[in-house]
């Protein structure tokens, strides 16, 4: 799929301004995924995500302005930053949860805002310049920037996949539906809870630096708002949080309307909210989730074909009540 | 005499109220043991306690003959020491398996090598669900493993939540009232249930229960606790005939 969508720039007919719309809804995507990983499977609210961004945004920024550092190696250093405040985050939040928890992390993301305002280092609202993409050595453009995006997407998905399948992802969503639970099976609280800031950071954190890196430009104007983290919040709402395809819908959804309204951004906001109340109400689990439906139907009409060929007794010969 | 859970002169204060009042317990390793009394007599808080649920103002307790004052809930589950919960607490949104499968926790290995599936990584997994796949079947649960816990029957839950705990490889499991709310065919389930872990896992078992028929037919050894204080000990055959415990507790129609 990910090759696939690699080949998109090599049709005929796609200009570099399309590239970089696709390239803007695969970042959203990406940051969408490290809120999706909070939000739906560990059952964190977070509406900070915004200062991830910024953190990575700027990390990456200032290694590439100040010391010519690579793109790849800017993508990474801000993960691991962004990550490493996420693990902090983890701790000072440790017993926070529900409304609290938006709240905490809405606050982070003013604190993120007001250093990046009036640190001098980040240049506040004249914002910082960056230089010419360079990734491995060699320059690249808009076609170019898609490719690293992809690949980051890719790496992304790839990670989360494996993640939520995986014990540490087990782990996740027991704490998500009842501590008491997990704890009686050994899980660590603290421990997983951090984890799971941490990663979901990091993510977010590898969304930012390309976020910066797509315009070449970056000021706290744009950071230190709050937008980006409400943004990321609907579009795992919208797409559906706990599934691997929901933020993938949120992001393009995100990006897309104020695509379409260009001349009415009002219009834009006011349908983002509609939508947001029209899913919240028809498929509180997401479109993802509402698409996803009829194929899990569908497989379980095969299970249940397939139990009932392997199996020649009838289904009911064990009371399903208990008892032998 | 190898003990493997013993609790020394316990004290839980909640404000005013004394829970337990220095309680003395011996759970001695591959035996069943019972915890009974009246109800308020402080026995899901000593429960509590015991798998580290409840912190306690005075006292110790020593698992294999250390201490575990100082730990937490989920750091004596890998010790060994599995729990179930009274009021069942499942995943209810999880499938029976996912249920089971979050049971065997303590054995995933390096958490960082599980979640980038690393190979021996991998290999340890397609253990796990073998494991928990084999539970289910011991338990008799292994046609619900893709259903959604909310929807199975009570006594499937309870069944459930037993599995979970299993899936750890405990060495003692700590049962609360495992067939309250229970009908007498599932009464007699859990009790043959029980009966066999003990017997075929060699698994040491501690249960607080209200049903007496079930206390009486499984337990090697009983505790009965009264107001926060031992009450009396012993057999189950013993407690039958103690008058004290026959006073404050069972009546006269347990008194053979």
């Amino acid at each position: 799929m990910f090759l696939l969508a690699a080949l998109f720039p090599l049709l005929p007919g796609v200009e570099g301004w399309m590239v970089s719309q696709v390239s803007l809804i695969i970042i959203y995507i990406i940051a969408a995924q490290g809120v999706a990983l909070l939000v739906g499977y560990t059952g964190l609210v977070t509406v900070g995500h915004g200062g991830f961004l910024a953190i990575g945004a700027y990390t990456s920024a200032l290694l590439t302005k100040h010391l010519g550092v690579d793109l790849s190696l800017g993508l990474i250093a801000s993960g691991i930053v962004a990550g490493l405040i996420g693990y902090a985050l983890g701790f000072v939040f440790l017993h926070l949860s529900g409304a609290f928890m938006a709240i905490g992390t809405l606050g982070f993301s003013f604190f993120v805002g007001a250093i990046i305002n009036n640190v001098p280092i980040f240049e506040g609202r004249t914002g910082i310049s960056l230089p010419a993409n360079h990734v491995f050595g060699m320059k690249i453009g808009d076609f170019g920037f898609y490719f690293v995006a992809i690949v980051s997407l890719a790496l992304t998905t790839v990670l989360i996949y494996a993640l939520v399948r995986s014990g540490v992802g087990r782990a996740f969503m027991a704490l998500r539906d009842s501590e008491k639970a997990a704890e009686s099976c050994g899980i660590n609280r603290v421990f997983y809870r951090t984890l799971a800031f941490s990663i979901s950071a990091a993510i977010t954190g590898i969304a930012g630096a390309l976020n910066g890196h797509i315009t070449n430009y970056i000021s706290s104007e744009v950071y230190a708002d709050i937008w980006y983290s409400v943004d990321f919040l609907v579009a795992c709402v919208v797409g559906g949080s706990a599934m691997l395809m929901g933020p993938f819908i949120g992001g393009a959804f995100i990006v897309m309307v104020p695509f379409f309204f260009e001349k009415l951004a009002d219009l834009a906001f006011i349908l983002k909210g509609v939508v947001l109340i029209a899913v919240l109400l028809l498929a509180p689990a997401g479109v993802a989730d509402l698409l996803a439906r009829p194929i899990r139907a569908w497989r379980r009409r095969q299970l249940a074909a397939a139990k009932a060929a392997s199996s020649p007794q009838p289904m009911m010969t064990r009371p399903s009540t208990g008892g032998r | 005499m190898a003990s493997y859970l013993r609790c020394e002169n316990v004290t839980i204060r909640f404000g005013g109220v004394v829970a337990c009042d220095g309680v003395n317990l011996d759970i001695e390793e591959g035996k069943i043991i019972g915890l009974i009394g009246p109800n308020g007599a402080g026995k899901t808080t000593l429960f509590n306690a015991l798998s580290r649920f409840q912190s306690y103002e005075s006292g110790s307790i020593f698992y294999r003959g250390a201490s575990i004052d100082r730990m937490k809930s989920h750091e004596i589950v890998k010790l060994g020491v599995a729990r179930t919960f009274q009021n069942i607490r499942l995943f209810g949104e999880q499938t029976t398996l996912a249920n089971i499968l979050i049971g065997t926790h303590r054995l995933i290995g390096n958490p960082i090598a599980n979640m980038l599936w690393l190979p021996w990584a991998r290999d340890n997994e397609r253990r796990l669900l073998r494991r928990a796949t084999e539970i289910a079947e011991m338990l008799h649960i292994e046609n619900e493993l893709d259903t959604l816990v909310k929807n199975l029957p009570y006594g499937v839950q309870k069944r459930v939540e037993l599995a979970r705990a299993l899936a750890a490889d405990p060495e003692i499991i700590l049962l609360d009232e495992p067939v309250a709310g229970c009908n007498d065919e599932e009464i007699t389930d859990i009790r043959e249930i029980v009966h066999r872990l003990n017997r075929e896992l060699g698994l040491t078992i501690f249960l607080v229960e209200h049903n007496m028929s079930l206390v009486m037919s499984v337990c090697d050894y009983i505790y009965v606790i009264n107001f926060g204080s031992n009450l009396a000990e012993g057999t189950p055959d013993e407690i039958r005939n103690n008058s004290a415990v026959i006073g404050a507790y069972l009546g006269e129609e347990y008194h053979r």
